[in-house]
This record gives C-alpha cells, structure tokens and sequence, in this order.
C-alpha cells in the first residue's frame, strides 16, 4: 500500500499543469530527436543540460525522462521508412520493418512499434514500481567493495561485452576514465591533469564529451564521408493493422518485454542483446506462411517484438540508475550528470531523501507513455515530414544547437574549442569502430567507482582482500571475470572442434 | 593507419603516465590515493596500444566493421566545418551567438552542400543560408535567455540580439 501511496502522490505531483507541459514538451522533443538522423536522446539530454541550472529539478527529470522515452518512438519511425536504421537500438526493428514498409505495409509495422512500444513502456514501469523501492531497501546494504565491484560489473559489459572488440571497448572505457580523472580530485583536493589551467579545474562537463562525440562528430563524419550516401524512402501508407495483425502483435509484444525487462533491470545494460534475442525468439516460433515472411515480405512479429525489447529494456535501465546510482547506456549516464547538477547522487538513499522527485518522475512515464501514443499513432504523418528536412540544413542547424549545450554549461569560449577537439577524436573512433558509450559511462561512472575504490581499501585497512572476503563482492568478482573469459574459452574450443574436425 | 590509431592510444597513455608521476600519492591510512587511477589507466592503455598495435600489423583490426559512407575523406567539408566550428569559439563572445552561429551555419553548409554535390556558394543561395541560420539561432537564443534565463553572450546587453 506504501507504493501506491506514494505513486498517487507522485501523479498529484506529475499532473500540475507545469509539470504536464515539461512532459509533453519532453516528449515531442524526443520524437522529433528519434525521428530526425545525426541526432539521438543522449546528446539531445547533453545539449538540454544548461537548464539544470534555472529549472526546477522534478521538471526537469520530468522533461528528460520525455526525451529518453519519446526518441525510442520516434527512432523506430525512422528505422522503417528509411533504409539506414539510426541507432543500435532500433537496428533489428529495422530489418522486418523495411521489408514490411517497402511490400506496402508501413502503416502496419508503424502502428504495431508505436503500440508495443506503449504496451511494454507501461509493463515496465509497473515493474519499475514495484521493484525499484525493494531493489532500493536491498541496496542500501551494500557497502563501497560491493558497489565498486558492481561499477566494475558495468564497465565489464559495456566495453568488452556489448561491442564488438574488447580491447577497442577497453580502450574506449580507459579514455573515458582518463578524462573522468581531470580536475580536482574529489578525495583529497589534489589537482590532476589540469596542465595548469583553470578552466581544466572543475573537470570536463560530461555536455561537451556527449554532444562533442555524438553531435559534432556525427556532423562532421557525414561531411566527410556521407556525402554522396543517398537513402531511399519507403512509401507510407495507412497506419492500420488488421485483425490478423494483432493477433500476431499481442503474444509478440508480451514476449519481448519479458526478454527486455530483465535486461534492463541489470546493471549491463544495452538493448542490443535483448533486441535480437526476441528476434530470433519470434522466427523461432513463428510456422508456416509468417516464418516465410521473415526476410521476404516482412513479418510483423519481427517488429513487434524486439520494438517491445526495446522499450521495456530502456523503462527497466531507470532501476539500477535509480537504486544504484548506475547508468547502463549513454542516456541514463547523462541523467546521472543531470541529478549531480542538482547536488543529487541516485542511489538507495534516493528513495528517503527524494521520495517526492522520485514518484513524481515515475508517474511522469505513465504519463508520458500515453501522451507518446497519441503523438505517435494519429500524428505519425506528421513526423515523417522531418525526413525531408535536406541533410546539408539539418547538420549545420545541429551545431547551432550544439553551441547552445556546450557554451550554455559554463559560458567559456574555451570549451568550443574543446568541444571541436573532442569531434574531431570522435571522427577517428568512429571511423576505427571504436564505440562511444563506454568514453561516456567511464567518464560519468569514473569518479564514483574510484570513490568507491578508496573507501573500499580503506575499511579494509589498505588490502585490496577486502574484495575477496565479502561474499557479494567476492560472487560479482566472479561474475565479471567468466563474462570475460567464458566467451573467450567457448570460441577457443569451438576452434579447436573446427580444427579437429578438419 | 590503423598502426597510427594504435601509436595514438599509446600516445595518450604514455602522456597520462607522465602526468601521473607529479600527482603526488597522498595516500593516507586508504592504501590508495589520488594517483592509483591514473597509474592503472596509463599503464591499461599503454598495453591497450600496444594490442591494438599489433593487430593492426598482423592482419588489422579484429572484428572490424566496414566503416559507412565513402572510402576517402572529402577533406574540403572537413575545412569547411572546422571553419565554422573554430570562427564560432573564436568570436562567440565579441559578436554575440546569434551573429555568431549564423556564422557557423553558413560556413558549415557550405561545406556540408559540397559534400553531397550540390551547388554552393552562388550569392542567392548564400542568402538564404544566412537567412536560415538566423532564423535558426536568434530564436534558441531568445528560447533560452529569455525564458530559461541562461547566460548566451549577446551583441548588445539587451538579451534580443
């Protein structure tokens, strides 16, 4: 009953007028961020972040968490009707829905996205309700080796599990910690790598990493290199689904957000998995004329499913943010930025000492939900005209935007500099296949995991065994060393087997 | 190139373990101080480098995407940007963001249309870049002085232009 309580009074707080336009505003940012290539939530959240410092902090969680929820409609509209996907997430959306757009039937693969998406957001947060607080109740007995080896844990899977080469992961997550580093250490005050100027004291703003990453590489990778890429677009047609398309949908949609939820509630991270296992769920159970359809005409359950993944992994990720003060994607890592602009560590404590701001933002995602819907269903045609925004306008209006994120956090012309500097790095790791969500997530996750580190060692009087000797360390430990080497041994053996067989 | 990359990682981490050694240890009764994170990562990303060294020689990259987009860069729309993106920092603060992104704008399409082959540079269509990247800065500009109170520098003090 407590949770319920709590969550009527956080929908009292979500409902204020104020409160609702911060949402709605959130929303329709996020689609139209989704919807429009080069451009996606994370950096869209980074370029936002000046407001922390005039916006009321439940607003403007409220208006981030729109964001983040309404790009994960609005992306899955544009991996159908064009032919290059926009981010990973929506990637296996993109393989059926192609195919389904480009029979004729994008209005059907449109609808049954924007609905799963809807169905499995709302399932998530139900179960962002109720576990969030029990997760929280258990969290506040870990201690420093417990929560650093579950920072480890993250840096573990996001760098050398989700990408595709561990030693370009690692490289990308040590960078990330290197820059994490600049500035004043926060334990003892000492100075590092500032090379004696000022503006290197306070750090680097977590802004300029994101939107100098995703924003101004992306703008200058596609002058560089995309120029002459053309990219057909589908037809639309009538958003509609038949009766059989339902009855297709409703046992893919609930699949998928059984895959996604717990991946998203895991301090791992990335939809990728999740995605592609409800893919190759659905193909796996799919029989007769609609497995024909996979890879031919388009089958409606491949949408559906990983579209549902998708969404109900993204919703499940705001658990571990919240309860343990860890972000799994470059998203939730730049709201962490958001809550520590606040002077807010998430965190069990979040659930005591920020009760209000917490179900406020967690009504806020019913809401939001149900106002994504709408703007996505009826209003679809709508979106589709921000396709034909010409690419050349498109990007330099970003920068535009860009300079409003990166010159709005601290007023220095010096980190334009920086910001351009940080593009051109991101060019290069794009080019190299290096990712980029580990720089982000080591950069954010970097501090705390250190701080966490010496506090560690210090209730261990200087040994590192203190790692060792708790039990739950000790199993983590465990855990992030087999997600190394397991996968490693299976490839060497089934090597071997290949070679033997020969 | 790709051995460049990986003198690069090495590079920085080298540079770090530089920087490394004039933080002093200050451990106190912790057993790790403020130069314990720094030492791991220099030293990880010395050997990152060296890795990455060595796959580049011996095959190249492991697991490697074909990167998207065409084989060469087209380094005229790299000037461009660059030019843009630099004229902005550069007079940002002496000719206020709305001049100022304009500037950027229209520097950056320049490069960006000649990229995709399209014409550039003939006055009428120059015109409407500056009218565009006007139409595109002055109302962010006024979206955040006035109604989210962010300091952007302007031209004048009077928080319009």
């Amino acid at each position: 009953m407590d949770i319920l309580n709590a969550l009527l009074q956080g929908f009292a707080t979500a409902i204020s007028p104020v409160n609702l336009l911060w949402a709605f505003v959130g929303c329709v940012l996020g689609t139209a961020v989704g919807v429009l290539p080069g451009i996606g939530p994370a950096v869209a959240v980074a370029m936002l972040l000046p407001i922390t410092s005039k916006v009321d902090v439940t607003a403007s969680m409220i208006f981030f968490a729109g964001i983040y929820y309404g790009a994960m409609y609005g992306g899955s509209t544009t991996s159908i009707l064009l032919n290059t996907p926009g981010e990973t997430a929506t990637m296996v959306t993109a393989m059926e829905g192609n195919k389904m757009a480009k029979s004729g039937r994008a209005g059907a693969a449109l609808a049954t996205a924007a609905i799963g998406s809807f169905v499995a957001g709302t399932i998530a947060t139900v179960i962002v309700t109720l576990f969030a607080p029990v997760v929280a109740d258990f969290a506040v007995k870990l201690g420093p080796p417990e929560y650093f080896m579950l920072m480890v844990l993250a840096f573990t899977t996001v760098s050398a599990v989700l990408g595709k080469s561990t030693l370009r992961g690692m490289t990308a997550l040590l960078v990330g910690l290197a820059v994490g580093c600049i500035g004043l250490d926060q334990i003892s005050g000492q100075p590092r790598y500032t090379l004696g100027k000022p503006e290197l004291l306070d750090g680097i703003e977590i802004v300029l990493v994101a939107v100098g990453l995703f924003a101004v590489a992306e703008v200058m990778y596609a002058a560089m290199y995309e120029g002459r890429s053309t990219e057909a677009q589908n037809p639309m047609s009538k958003v509609y689904m038949t009766g059989n398309d339902w009855r297709r949908s409703i046992p893919a949609w609930l699949r998928g957000t059984e895959i996604g939820a717990p991946f998203g509630c895991i301090p791992a991270g990335g939809t990728e998995i999740p995605t592609f296992l409800s893919y190759a769920t659905e193909k796996k159970l799919a029989k007769g004329e609609n497995l024909a359809e996979f890879g031919t005409k388009g089958a409606i359950e491949g949408v559906a499913g990983p579209e549902a993944a998708n969404n109900a992994s993204v919703t499940a990720a705001l658990i571990p943010l919240l309860t343990l003060g860890i972000p799994t994607s470059n998203t939730t890592a730049i709201m962490l930025g958001a809550f520590q602009n606040y002077g807010i560590q998430p965190g069990p404590q979040l659930f005591t000492s920020s009760a209000a701001l917490v179900w406020a933002l967690i009504a806020s995602l019913y809401i939001g939900n149900v106002m994504l819907l709408i703007l996505n269903l009826p209003m679809v045609k709508l979106w589709v005209q921000l396709l034909k925004i010409p690419k050349p306008q498109l990007y330099a209006g970003i920068l535009i935007f860009a300079t409003v994120g990166a010159y709005g956090m601290r007023q220095s012309a010096f980190d334009l500099v920086l910001l351009y500097g940080i593009g051109v790095f991101g060019v290069l790791m794009r080019r190299y296949d290096f990712p980029t969500a580990p720089v982000v997530v080591g950069m954010i996750l970097g501090p705390l995991a250190e701080a966490q580190l010496r506090n560690a060692v210090s209730i261990g009087e200087g040994s590192f065994t203190v790692f060792l000797q708790r039990p739950m360390s000790l199993g983590l430990l465990v855990l992030v060393v087999a997600i190394l080497v397991l996968p490693r041994l299976a490839r060497a053996r089934a090597a071997r087997r290949l070679r033997t067989a020969r | 190139m790709q051995t460049a990359v990986g003198g690069g990682v090495l590079a920085i981490g080298l540079a770090l373990a530089g920087g490394a050694i004039s933080i002093p240890s200050a451990a106190g009764y912790g057993g790790v101080g403020p130069n314990f994170l720094p030492w791991v990562v220099a030293i990880s990303l010395i050997g990152c480098g060296a890795l990455i060294i060595r796959e580049a020689l011996t095959g190249g990259f492991r697991a490697m995407d074909e990167p998207s987009g065409a084989e060469h860069a087209y380094w005229p729309a790299f000037a461009w940007v660059s030019a843009g993106l630099l004229a902005n920092a550069a007079l940002i603060t002496t000719i206020g963001f709305i001049l100022s992104c304009t500037l950027c704008y229209v520097l950056a399409v320049q490069g960006l249309r000649r990229a995709s082959g399209q014409p550039a540079g003939d006055p009428g269509g120059m015109a409407i870049d500056v009218f565009t990247g006007a139409a595109i800065s002055a109302p962010v500009y006024w979206a955040f002085t006035q109604f989210l109170g962010i300091n952007l520098p302007g031209l004048t003090s009077t928080g319009w232009l």
